[in-house]
């Protein structure tokens, strides 16, 4: 499995903090994490461990209490709400469980809506690579089709379309598959990490579904806020 | 941009129609309302301003050509043919009244203003004649056309107040008031009709000069020298009779408009604002994938746009449309549309629209792009 070395997400030392005083509790401790450019890593652990915490700080949605966050060399931890709302257009893209698809727009209008604000595209007019990107997910026939007539595994495969077509650097994906059936979930997992490799693109895939790992080059566990590159309590995962 | 708002907007057709009716019903309302006012203005002040007159002559204390409590001596018409600047004096006896059409019930009365005036100058007579005598003769009337359209009154039919007729003789225009018309006697005929003592009394000189442009002057000089009538210029005539109507309904008319405007704002505000909260995890979504909130804002602005122009084309093409057939259900429906007033209520529906996206915005505001990670 061939990774670029150029680190496109970097946390060093993370720690995120809900509420004040007595009721502050720790959602993300002390983590450091770094993922490099053509690699997926499987992000897994229970609910309420932080897994959402650790994706929005890592999508630049969120800010950490301490520690600093770079993505594609850029600290992005003390960045106004503009220029994180840039980072995100230009360099990340989401994928998410429940697939997040705008209801009133079309598979097609989905993608080029996030196409015609990413200054990452240019050349090609939007609407050719957003009709293109949806032909390679084999969504040629459902480019006009709204969401609510297509079936949950075409909804993800088009979020999955819309994620990857603005190029980002970064693809963010939360619980993609939990919405799935086995087959529809492996069939966009093996979507996802087909094109994440071909376009060498760096991927965090958190989830508590064990299907996930076969497709990760690297298994991270989260738990109480804490990061392991093992299960706590299972060495098998090492 | 324009895509999200109108995707989002015309998914929801109940919704949309529900907005843009609300909008519609509010233009509309405006529109009419201010037609209405605009027919009124333009009817009420007509006749004294069609009047050829420089100048009005009237007794201290009168208001206007309606409430004409006016009471002059004739001497004065008189005297007032001596004064160099002027040309020409002409007398009028003026009175609301009641008549009925011979033939009627007697109780079928309608009101007109009774005007006596001098054939023979002419000045103070009807505007324009559409059928019949131009000048009436002895025991004649000349009633106004729409008094002839609304209770059917037409020449060679006898008008009655009392034990006195008159026989309809012409029918002029350009002498409704809207709640009353004018109806021209010679001043012989009113003296005779209203029993008029002392015979030699008028209600009103109407005065025309050598020069015109000396009225204002001249006004002033003759109040001076002739105690106990005043002198007014032709135009602050036609507006004190038109305030005599208006400015008792311009104030409800306000109120009608301002709430006309509430309905419209409240009913586009609530639906643009149940559609903003509806949709407020896909402006999550979207401010997730880097959407700054001047675009989602703008989004919602749109919808608010779209919805105002389509209100605004329903509302005022019904204005159009309906109020010129008003008048044929309702004679005292008089209304003009003017091009700048339904501008107007463009602006009135622009500012509505923008209103009405404050709220939706600033719910916008607060949505927490983090949300859209949950579930």
């Amino acid at each position: 499995m061939e990774h670029s070395g150029e680190v496109i997400l970097d946390l060093e030392g993370v720690t995120k903090v809900y509420g004040s005083g007595e009721f502050a509790v720790a959602a993300l401790k002390e983590t450091n994490f770094r993922v490099t450019g053509g690699e997926i890593v499987a992000v897994m652990g229970p609910s309420g461990s932080g897994k959402t915490t650790l994706l929005t700080i890592a999508g630049a949605l969120l800010r950490p209490t301490t520690g600093t966050v770079a993505i594609c060399g850029t600290d992005v931890t003390h960045m106004n709400e503009g220029n994180l709302a840039a980072i995100r257009r230009e360099r990340i893209g989401f994928v998410y469980q429940s697939f997040n698809l705008l209801e009133a727009l079309t598979a097609f209008e989905n993608v080029r809506i996030v196409l015609q604000q990413s200054r990452n595209h240019t050349g090609t007019p939007a609407a050719d690579r957003a009709r293109e990107i949806l032909e390679t997910f084999g969504l040629g026939h459902r480019i006009n089709s709204l969401p609510k007539k297509m079936s949950d595994g075409e909804k993800q495969r088009v979020a999955i379309a819309r994620a990857l077509a603005k190029d980002p650097e970064l693809i963010l994906a939360d619980e993609p598959t939990a919405n799935l059936d086995a087959k529809r979930g492996h069939e966009v997992m093996e979507l996802l990490r087909q094109k994440a490799m071909e376009l060498h693109k760096a991927v965090v895939v958190v989830s508590h579904d064990n299907r996930i790992r076969e497709f990760a080059h690297r298994i991270v566990w989260l738990e109480d806020g804490r990061l392991h590159d093992h299960h706590p309590e299972d060495h098998r995962f090492v | 941009m324009l895509l999200v708002a109108r995707k989002n907007l015309f998914a929801e057709r109940v919704r949309l129609a529900i907005s843009v009716g609300g909008v519609a019903l509010s233009v509309f309302l405006i529109g009419v309302l201010l037609s209405l006012f605009r027919g009124w203005n333009q009817q009420v002040g007509g006749f004294v301003e069609k009047t050829p007159a420089d100048l009005w002559v009237a007794s201290d204390g009168t208001t206007d050509f309606l409430a004409a409590s006016s009471a002059l001596p004739g001497a004065l018409g008189g005297k007032l043919k001596f004064v160099p600047e002027v040309d020409v004096v002409s007398p009028l006896i003026v009175r609301p009244m009641e008549l009925y059409k011979s033939g009627n019930d007697p109780k079928d009365t309608f009101d007109v203003q009774f005007v006596g005036f001098d054939p023979v100058i002419g000045l103070g007579g009807p505007i324009k004649v559409e059928s019949g005598k131009d000048r009436p003769g002895p025991g004649d009337i000349i009633i106004d056309k729409e008094t002839s359209r609304r209770y059917h009154v037409n020449i060679g039919d006898r008008v009655i107040k009392g034990t006195k007729a008159l026989n309809v003789a012409g029918i002029a225009s350009g002498g409704d008031f809207v709640y009353t018309q004018v109806a021209f006697v010679t001043l012989d005929t009113a003296v005779q009709f209203l029993d008029l003592e002392p015979v030699t009394m008028r209600t009103f000189y109407l005065l025309t000069l050598k020069n015109p442009k000396d009225a204002p002057l001249l006004a002033h000089r003759l109040e001076v020298a002739t105690p106990g009538a005043k002198y007014i210029l032709p135009g602050d005539f036609a507006n004190e009779t038109r305030s005599r109507i208006l400015g008792n309904i311009l104030p409800i008319l306000i109120v009608v408009l301002v709430l006309a405007f509430i309905v419209g704002l409240s009913v586009a505000g609530l639906t643009i604002y149940t559609a903003t909260v509806e949709k407020s995890r896909e402006y999550g979504i979207l401010k997730a994938e880097g959407f700054t909130n001047p675009f989602l804002y703008r989004v919602v602005f749109e919808q608010s746009l779209i919805t105002g122009s389509l209100g605004f084309l329903i509302g005022a093409g019904l204005t159009l449309l309906v109020a010129p057939f008003a008048q044929d259900a309702v004679p005292q429906f008089v209304v003009f549309v003017r091009w700048q007033d339904i501008l107007g209520v463009a602006g009135i529906t622009l500012v509505m629209a923008l209103v009405a996206a404050y709220i939706p915005v600033r719910r916008i505001a607060s949505i927490d792009p983090v949300t859209v990670f949950k579930g």
